[in-house]
């Protein structure tokens, strides 16, 4: 859950990437470091082995002050995707907000994706999370890849899942900061839900992810850049 | 279920995320470097390092007067604690002595963990020591003091804030590194701990239903035990009479009724062979197998074996012999691998078509073994089921049209009995070719104790 303390008026969000080994988690992640002024990040902590697989995750830090003075520290994480690391992914979902479930988007990869979406969902209620409540993106990852699925595939999926999904070739950045924007956006209004940003915390969606946004080099996204009508 | 709280929910104080020893060794270094006095505290105010420079002498001279180690610790109190806000810049702290401080922040993932305080140094636009300090008490010796003050290094305001900055980056990298360490050190016990737990509630579960099991095949078995033993009072009456009625015991019998009470007592004593069968193998299962061992000629069983399958054998047309050869005494339950052999045999003559031929014989096996083989021309087993046939009530054909009739206790029975005598049985075959059975027995058994029953005149199976 997320964490507020009232007396120091601080918000701490933490933003999950989960998915499938390779599927682009880390490299989402990587995609947002370079697109977020580094004033208002904290560095990429990758905890990796020798090889270019993530051994445990990453974790990255955003962080803001709002117009009535609250402090909101938000914090990506990537989960392990490796099988055996199941522990990991476990102890690094606890206490999420929102999940960015990236997805590999090749028809090869299907079966994997739909284990590690059931996977995720036994490991949300081991750590008493709503996965009816909770904000989820699907991001499905590797567009430009030739097996990949098709429009009318990522439209038929629209029809039959709740989650929104957002078409994505990370390795190129693209399709990263719509993915974030929307998930925020999401996180935003559940977060509303519960803890009354608006009305208690003086927190209006708009400056919410202005706040974060107006950091983030939006050039080549469909993001609109802040104070302009949003997407 | 819920997890404990991991270390990425907490968090971490300063102290945590530094080496305070090797920390400390590199603030020395660096506080000799430029000759200024460095401390750090954490977020609760608590000093984690103090290096003095060139400042001893002074601040000991303002000690020892009264009214400026009141001052002092005013000074020293508000640098620590004073609210400095959370920008990453320094904030000036002057001393009543003339000296400086400046205090920053220690700024981590946009939370302040601690601040650094960099001093006393000496102004570069102090021109002499102020009202402040030189009125502090009556007996102030403001040359002595001026002599003191020499000793502390004079810094100009630019230079105070680029060693300042300089030794922020050092400690951001510091604390990083250190951030990075504790997560993974901690992360990874984390994991083992869930792991653990996983694993625990797993076996739990498991340990739970082979319970269950246990006690649900511990009443199949009783209940099977009890069956046979109740089937089997009320056939011995129905073998007993029709023995009678042949006897002539009820009067004159015709030829045709003398034919069916034959086949009343031969499907009777077929029965009970299978109750019999059903009853040894739960006593098996019950554990409550015991053997009455004693010197057997192997041979002779061997023998006796074929006899009992001989008519058998005889009506399908197979060519039936036995080889005993030259053999070594055996010491076994001769009831137990009668039957063992018997067994053996009737499979052999049961799967073996017209024509065909079952052959028994022995030879000696390594480890003082006694093998005995029970050989045949058949149909053979596939490989894949060679490994089930010993498995209670399992058939190859289990449709309820197979050819070949039995209750699936047979080799299980010769299997179990081997057991209990130390030794195994085996089985190579080949469908279409023929099979090959070995029952592989030691010619003095060791037992453990409880199976073992002396040599005695009183049935060990009671039943």
């Amino acid at each position: 859950m997320v964490q507020y303390n009232s007396d120091s008026r601080e918000l701490a969000i933490k933003v999950v990437y989960y998915g499938p080994a390779l599927s682009g988690k880390t490299t989402n992640l990587q995609a947002l470091f370079q697109k977020i002024d580094a004033r208002v990040r904290g560095r990429l902590m990758t905890l990796d082995t020798k090889d270019d697989r993530t051994l445990f995750f990453d974790m990255m830090p955003v962080f803001f002050k709002t117009r009535a003075g609250v402090k909101v520290k938000l914090k990506l994480y990537t989960v392990p995707g490796q099988v055996m690391h199941e522990s990991t992914r476990r102890i690094v979902l606890q206490g999420t907000d929102a999940i960015a479930f990236v997805a590999d988007s090749r028809r090869s990869e299907a079966a994997a994706t739909l284990a590690y979406w059931n996977n995720m969902l036994k490991n949300l209620e081991a750590n008493g999370l709503d996965v009816r409540t909770l904000p989820i993106v699907l991001q499905m990852n590797k567009r430009d890849l030739p097996d990949a699925r098709e429009e009318g595939e990522l439209a038929d999926l629209r029809q039959v899942i709740e989650p929104p999904v957002v078409p994505a070739v990370a390795i190129r950045g693209d399709g990263v900061v719509e993915t974030l924007y929307l998930l925020l956006k999401l996180c935003y209004r559940s977060l509303d839900r519960n803890l009354a940003l608006e009305a208690k915390w003086n927190i209006s969606e708009r400056e919410f992810l202005e706040r974060i946004f107006s950091h983030v080099d939006l050039q080549g996204t469909s993001v609109r850049p802040p104070g302009a009508p949003g997407p | 279920m819920t997890l404990p709280p991991s270390v990425l929910q907490q968090r971490i104080p300063l102290g945590d995320l530094l080496d305070l020893k090797a920390f400390a060794d590199v603030c020395h270094s660096f506080a000799e470097l430029y000759r200024v006095g460095l401390k750090v505290f954490d977020e609760a105010s608590n000093k984690l390092v103090d290096v003095k420079v060139g400042n001893a002498d002074f601040c000991g001279y303002i000690w020892s007067k009264p009214s400026g180690r009141e001052q002092c610790m005013a000074t020293v109190a508000r640098v620590r604690s004073d609210p400095i806000g959370d920008e990453p810049g320094p904030t000036a702290f002057p001393c009543f002595s003339g000296c400086r401080y400046v205090v920053q922040p220690v700024l981590y993932e946009g939370d302040v963990i601690g601040r650094v305080v960099f001093g006393p140094y000496v102004p570069d636009d102090l021109v002499a020591l102020p009202a402040s300090l030189t009125s502090i008490s009556a007996d102030f010796d403001a040359r002595l003091a001026d002599g003191y003050a020499e000793k502390i290094r004079r810094v100009p305001e630019g230079t105070a804030e680029k060693i300042l900055k300089h030794f922020m980056d050092l400690l951001d990298v510091m604390v990083f590194t250190g951030h990075k360490n504790l997560i993974t050190a901690r992360l990874h016990i984390e994991a083992v701990q869930e792991s653990y737990r996983e694993l625990q509630e797993k076996n739990r579960a498991l340990e739970d239903s082979f319970a269950k099991l246990k006690e649900l095949d511990r009443l199949k078995s009783n209940f099977l035990a009890t069956m046979s033993h109740e089937l089997r009072t009320p056939l011995t009456s129905v073998i007993g009479y029709s023995e009678m009625m042949l006897e002539g015991l009820g009067g004159p019998l015709t030829a045709e009724q003398r034919e069916y009470l034959g086949i009343i007592m031969e499907k009777g004593e077929n029965l009970l062979q299978l109750i019999t069968s059903i009853l040894d193998i739960s006593k098996i299962e019950a554990g409550r197998i015991r053997l009455v061992l004693s010197e057997v000629d192997p041979g002779q069983l061997m023998r006796d074996a074929i006899a009992t399958v001989l008519p058998l054998a005889r009506k399908k047309g197979l060519k039936v012999a036995c080889e005993p050869g030259h053999l070594p005494r055996l010491h076994c339950d001769r009831e137990k691998v009668r039957q063992c052999l018997v067994n053996l045999c009737t499979n052999a003559v049961k799967f073996t078509p017209a024509g065909g031929s079952v052959t028994v014989s022995a030879e000696p096996a390594t480890g003082d073994r006694l093998a005995i083989r029970v050989a045949d021309n058949g149909i053979g087993i596939a490989d894949e089921l060679l490994a089930r046939v010993f498995d209670v009530f399992f058939q190859i054909d289990g449709s309820s049209t197979r050819e070949y009739g039995g209750a699936g206790l047979g080799l299980a029975i010769v299997k179990s009995f081997a057991e209990a005598h130390g030794g195994e049985v085996q089985v190579s075959s080949k469908v279409g070719a023929g099979s090959i059975f070995s029952l592989v027995l030691p010619l003095r058994p060791t037992l453990p104790a409880p199976a073992l029953t002396p040599s005695a005149p009183f049935p060990a199976l009671g039943g």
